[in-house]
């Protein structure tokens, strides 16, 4: 009882020692679009949930995962407990777990990100090439490359489905660059069930060869789902060649930007773990408390204890 | 008022309700701060108000096996991918595994924030574990029997029996402990456990045989005249019932199952389980000699853990934010005041209770009087 009693005293004496750590968002990226082709630009539109939709640039060059590119231009976000930062389940503290989100036939639902988020609440995932329309992505955030040049989308869907998912309300145009046509990236399904697989290394965008990449491939259907994945054969190791869009030269072209609803680069979003302190009601002398708490009812459990083996030695 | 605090064993069933009413307490949050909280406050409450029982000397191991539930979760962490997250703090050769193991990963990249979300985890099933080995150090288990509805006398006994079964092996370890150390046991390791081990087992095995003997020379288990249809249909009920009750009560205290095994199952498998239980009282008549009475102290004790139950769930519905410490930037949990003075209404029953009639009170009081006269 004595160790015990000693080790967490050890415990609280080093969690009492440590300073209390925050995150940093303006430091990462900068606001507002891309100024070049080496960065990524990231919009996260908050639809429904209410709330400006922020635009800010990873100005990082070279492969990277669309979760880098999320942190990379300073969002705060928070994964599903279940998954980790493989699945976000908020973005700059929303939806917080303390609002309500609105579901269909669920009108008090909050999201605490224990589980996997609903599938009429949750962050959906896009990306688009610079002048492109938003694509619906078929990668988790941590196994996807992100277009360099090109953007990340997350736009909050509530009580949409497949078909109506809502885009991001700002197009994937960089300003200065609206005449430029669009050069979409290829994208292969994912092809195993593996949630660690991660896409294969792509050609650098921009080259404007990729159409010509493309290899149609004998019995390819191009409507073949993600579950038949194993047929692609496990023993080559690498994925099949991109599966053949109806017209992949003939993209749709990003809508007008001037259709863009306003936005910021989040200059003034508060620090999320702020705000989390703020609205929790949490204060900082508590744990303080619990620690005194424990240590108190430690060593008062001790003393009884003590007291109790001399009057039994006594009796 | 002076007669409250006289000393006697308080009812069992209030300590039941103490204890669990901190387990379901544990079950709504991985605040850290609020378990280790909950665990002193089971402790200092056990400390202060268990007797000299056998089954009261158990503690020690529950809070030993919470410790091994703890390490266990957080070397799991470490075994199979404990790469999630961004501070990496420990960097292993990742084993590669076959194609059809894919999605999983032996070693690698360790990160602080998967060791601490393994810790988190453990240290809420310890808490679990405790507040139960809190519950089996205070209440009297055969007390506890005599408190069961006549009704419930088949599956209480079983239930009852099998509970018991861990403080019963804990004594057996001491005591064979003990008389090795009275004997000058030799000080190898793999030897002591060779001779502790099969002492222990067959202790447990002949003891078992002794309470099986013992019930039935007191018609336990009697089925009496009762028809075997009869006998059949009760039979069916209660378990149909428990089981409905148990994937019930799992249901509202895990969030994430779906919400329609929760109040309808439960509310089902408490109707069914009536019905059982009216079916068999018809053929019970047994009385209870001295049966343990409810007064304030055991109001007072199953109070404050049902207390401690709904202020941590009003809170989780009310604002989760803290209940569960995000993971992704890893800082200090916070804590809000609300919940950790309710974790703190716990320890009441370590105050306002009587404390358990000492064993062998009339000889204390002997020696006393001689040591007064000397």
């Amino acid at each position: 009882m004595r160790k015990v009693f000693g080790v967490l005293a050890v415990i609280f004496l080093i969690a009492a020692s440590s300073p209390v750590a925050h995150a940093v968002d303006q430091g990462k990226g900068y606001p507002g679009f891309c100024k070049d082709a080496t960065g990524v630009t990231v919009v996260v539109d908050f639809q429904q949930l209410g709330g400006t939709t922020i635009v800010r640039c990873d100005p990082q060059a070279g492969r990277g995962t669309g979760l880098d590119a999320l942190k990379g231009a300073g969002f705060q976000i928070a994964g599903a407990q279940r998954w980790g930062e493989a699945f976000i389940c908020r973005v700059e503290n929303r939806p917080s777990a303390a609002e309500d989100v609105p579901i269909a036939g669920r009108e008090k639902y909050r999201e605490l990100c224990i589980d996997t988020p609903p599938a009429q609440a949750y962050w959906s995932y896009w990306h688009a090439s610079n002048n492109c329309a938003w694509d619906y992505s078929q990668w988790g955030v941590k196994n996807r490359d992100f277009i360099p040049g090109g953007f990340e989308g997350w736009s909050f869907s509530l009580n949409a489905t497949a078909e109506n998912n809502p885009v991001p309300r700002v197009s994937a145009v960089r300003p200065g660059t609206e005449s430029l046509p669009c050069v979409p990236r290829e994208e292969a399904k994912p092809v195993t069930d593996d949630p660690n697989e991660r896409q294969r290394p792509q050609p650098q965008a921009g080259s404007g060869q990729q159409g010509g990449e493309q290899q149609p491939r004998a019995g390819a259907e191009p409507g073949a789902s993600q579950g038949e994945g194993p047929a692609a054969g496990p023993g080559s190791g690498a994925l099949p060649p991109p599966k053949p869009r109806p017209s992949a030269s003939a993209r749709p072209q990003a809508k007008d930007p001037s259709m863009n609803v306003a936005f910021t680069g989040g200059e003034n979003a508060e620090d999320v773990n702020a705000v989390i302190q703020r609205e929790s009601g949490a204060s900082d002398w508590a744990p303080w408390v619990a620690g005194g708490a424990v240590l108190a009812l430690c060593v008062a459990g001790f003393l009884v204890a003590r007291r109790r083996k001399h009057a039994q030695g006594a009796g | 008022m002076t007669s409250y605090f006289l000393p006697r064993d308080l009812h069992p069933a209030a300590w039941w309700v103490w204890a669990l009413g901190l387990a379901v307490a544990a079950t709504r949050t991985t605040n850290p701060w609020l378990l280790l909280t909950i665990v002193a406050v089971a402790g200092y409450v056990v400390v202060a108000r268990r007797s000299e029982a056998p089954w009261a000397l158990a503690f020690r191991l529950y809070l030993y096996l919470g410790a091994f539930i703890v390490a266990v979760r957080v070397f799991f962490r470490l075994v199979f991918g404990g790469a999630e997250g961004s501070t990496i703090i420990l960097r292993l050769p990742e084993i590669p595994l076959p194609e059809w193991a894919a999605g999983i990963r032996l070693f690698g990249d360790v990160s602080a924030e998967s060791l601490l979300g393994g810790l988190y985890d453990g240290m809420r099933l310890a808490t679990m574990v405790i507040c139960l080995g809190a519950a089996n150090a205070l209440a009297n288990p055969k007390r506890l029997l005599k408190a069961m509805p006549p009704a419930l006398y088949e599956v209480g006994t079983a239930v009852i029996v099998a509970l018991s079964v861990f403080p019963q092996l804990a004594e057996s370890v001491l005591r064979v402990r003990r008389a090795r150390k009275l004997r000058g046991g030799s000080g190898k390791k793999v030897k002591a456990l060779h001779a502790i081990l099969i002492p222990v087992l067959e202790d447990a095995l002949s003891r078992s045989l002794q309470l099986a003997a013992s019930m039935d020379s007191r018609g336990y288990g009697r089925a009496g005249m009762v028809a075997a249809r009869a006998r059949l249909i009760t039979g069916t009920l209660m378990i149909i019932g428990l089981i409905g009750v148990c994937v019930g009560v799992y249901a509202t205290l895990d969030g994430s199952t779906p919400r329609y095994l929760a109040a309808p199952v439960l509310s089902a498998g408490v109707l069914v389980g009536l019905a059982g239980f009216w079916s068999a009282g018809k053929r019970v008549q047994r009385t209870r000699y001295r049966p343990d009475r409810w007064h304030l102290a055991e109001v007072v004790a199953a109070a404050s853990g049902i207390g401690v139950a709904a202020i941590l769930f009003t809170t989780s519905n009310v604002n989760p934010m803290n209940m569960n410490p995000s993971l992704i930037n890893l800082s200090w949990p916070l804590l809000s005041w609300g919940p950790l003075l309710g974790v703190l209404i716990g320890v009441l029953p370590a105050f306002l209770t009587p404390v358990p009639e000492p064993p062998y009170a009339a000889h204390e009081k002997e020696a006393h009087e001689k040591e007064a006269h000397a």
